[in-house]
């Protein structure tokens, strides 16, 4: 079978050091204040019963990525290995491929003006290494390899655990897939800030037409 | 079932279409809506208009030759823009863009061209090829909306529709207003005819903005009854960040004043209130594009 490369995120194994995304940086030189992989930290329950959630973030190199189809300039495109690539030559800074993602994983470069956006390492995977961020995990929890191989860690690990993809409604077919992510931390909202109608008024309307979601029980 | 639960640490990259993609939204849009007007007359032999198929055709070029010029300031990496022609994907909206903005003002051109030239016959064929051009030309920019599927207040199939009749409601209030200023430098016996279009326009303004409401009404309806982002879109613009511009602005002083206005026997007759109408109306569809493209965006994605 063809090269596709894919990742697997143990969370198991996740401790939530950060890593992978200091790697990231220092070997991409990313801009401050941009990110092209980052670990979003959610905490949930109260004492004594109380836990983070971790979730590494990373551009999912989807099967049908929405920003590849709606790039005017084809400066974002799909290598035959699966990796979403963005031309700096090509790149026009329209910014639509940013309002196409669900994943906000790409930014518009403030120095170049350019979008940029994790490319798996590209560099490093086109002379047999793996990803900076697989290469910093200490506890191995980036799983990185050729799902087309069936002995590679990745495709016997996928087929072995019961993995979820991020928004998986949105029908891009994400190739990052997570073991034992947590909810909440893979909700968008992180369920922090779920927002209610606060308009005396429209809460009022709208809960005479029975669209008010019930509020949440008060806790003592 | 409702859990404690704290984001400690979490990215969000800053939101990519700004203040200036708001304004090329609005700005395509009363170019669409003066077109239309303008074809009243020279495309379906509408004469009464005719006092406005130039003035219609005038605004239509000069807001569509202005209009690009916001989305090269938006971009990144500006000296690059003409990478949207030998580069282009037919897949993205923005490429069936990049060659509706530069066939729709040739064709407004050709169109003044042959108004001026008094050869009714061409002009009649140029106005009805402009038809599907205006509405292609703002209609495309509905669905560089919906077809971003990334944010639930955009990827709606009434976006197109809804862009299209805003663009019609705001297309007539500044063509109300231009008439308004026209009527003051014509001879005055020709005032009587302006009068009378006037008239006109503030009906069919009226019920565009009756459409307008009633896709604005469904869509926020079936935003509620959607998905989680869904509705967290719909209860921001209803009642928190953006309900101040949403319910205020675009429903109230955008929608309800003019059609109050515009229903009233004794004010609708009146040039002063019916331009206060067109000019609420203009502020209400300026708030509902910075509520669609800034607002769209106003909820995290990661």
């Amino acid at each position: 079978m063809a090269t596709r490369w894919a990742m697997v995120v143990d969370l198991r194994r996740c401790i939530g050091c950060h890593a992978c995304q200091v790697a990231c940086k220092a070997e991409m030189g990313t801009p401050l204040g941009v990110y092209r992989n980052w670990v979003k930290v959610v905490q949930k329950g109260r004492y004594p019963n109380v836990s983070l959630s971790f979730l590494p973030s990373f551009c999912n190199h989807c099967e049908n990525p929405i920003c590849v189809r709606n790039c005017p300039t084809q400066a974002t495109y799909r290598r035959e290995d699966g990796i979403v690539m963005q031309d700096p030559h090509r790149c026009i800074g329209c910014k639509y491929c940013m309002a196409s993602c669900p994943y906000d994983v790409r930014f518009l470069d403030p120095l170049k003006g350019i979008v940029q956006k994790c490319t798996w390492c590209h560099h490093r995977l086109d002379v047999g290494l793996e990803p900076a961020c697989v290469n910093a995990c200490p506890t191995r929890a980036l799983i990185f390899g050729d799902l087309g191989d069936p002995e590679s860690e990745v495709a016997q690990v996928l087929a072995r655990n019961a993995v979820q993809v991020l928004k998986p409604e949105k029908d891009t077919l994400p190739h990052v897939f997570y073991i034992g992510a947590d909810m909440v931390a893979m909700r968008t909202y992180g369920g922090a800030e779920a927002r209610e109608v606060e308009v005396d008024w429209v809460r009022w309307f709208l809960a005479k037409i029975g669209l008010l979601r019930p509020r949440a029980p008060v806790r003592e | 079932m409702e859990q404690d639960v704290q984001v400690l640490y979490n990215v969000f990259h800053e939101p990519p279409l700004g203040f200036w993609i708001a304004l090329y939204f609005y700005m395509t849009g009363l170019s669409a809506g003066s077109f239309i007007l303008s074809t009243l007359s020279y495309g379906f032999g509408l004469k009464k208009y005719k006092p406005i198929g130039f003035i219609g055709v005038v605004l239509a070029t000069v807001l569509l030759v202005l209009a690009p010029l916001n989305l090269i300031i938006d971009l990144g990496r500006p000296e690059r823009f003409w990478h949207l022609f030998p580069y282009l994907n037919v897949r993205s909206p923005v490429t069936w863009g990049s060659f509706l903005l530069t066939i729709y003002p040739i064709n407004c051109l050709i169109y003044a061209y042959f108004m001026r030239k008094k050869n009714d016959r061409m002009t009649k064929i140029f106005g009805l090829i402009g038809i599907p051009l205006a509405i292609s030309v703002h209609g495309y920019t509905g669905f560089i909306l919906a077809l971003s599927k990334a944010r639930a207040l955009w990827n709606t199939a009434v976006m197109p529709i809804l862009f299209l009749v805003s663009a019609m409601v705001s297309g007539i209030a500044l063509m109300i207003l231009v008439v308004q200023i026209r009527k003051l430098f014509a001879p005055p016996g020709a005032r009587a005819t302006y009068d009378a279009i006037l008239v006109d326009l503030g009906r069919i303004l009226a019920a565009s903005i009756l459409a307008d409401l009633f896709l604005i009404f469904s869509d926020v309806l079936v935003l509620f009854t959607a998905d989680t982002e869904a509705r967290e879109a719909a209860i921001m613009i209803l009642s928190l960040d953006f309900s101040p511009l949403f319910l205020g602005v675009e429903v109230f002083l955008g929608s309800l004043v003019p059609l109050a206005i515009l229903a009233l026997p004794q004010l609708n007759k009146r040039p002063g209130w019916l331009s206060l109408a067109a000019a609420c109306v203009m502020l209400g569809i300026l708030a509902m594009r910075y509520i669609m493209v800034i607002g769209g965006q106003h909820l995290p994605l990661s």
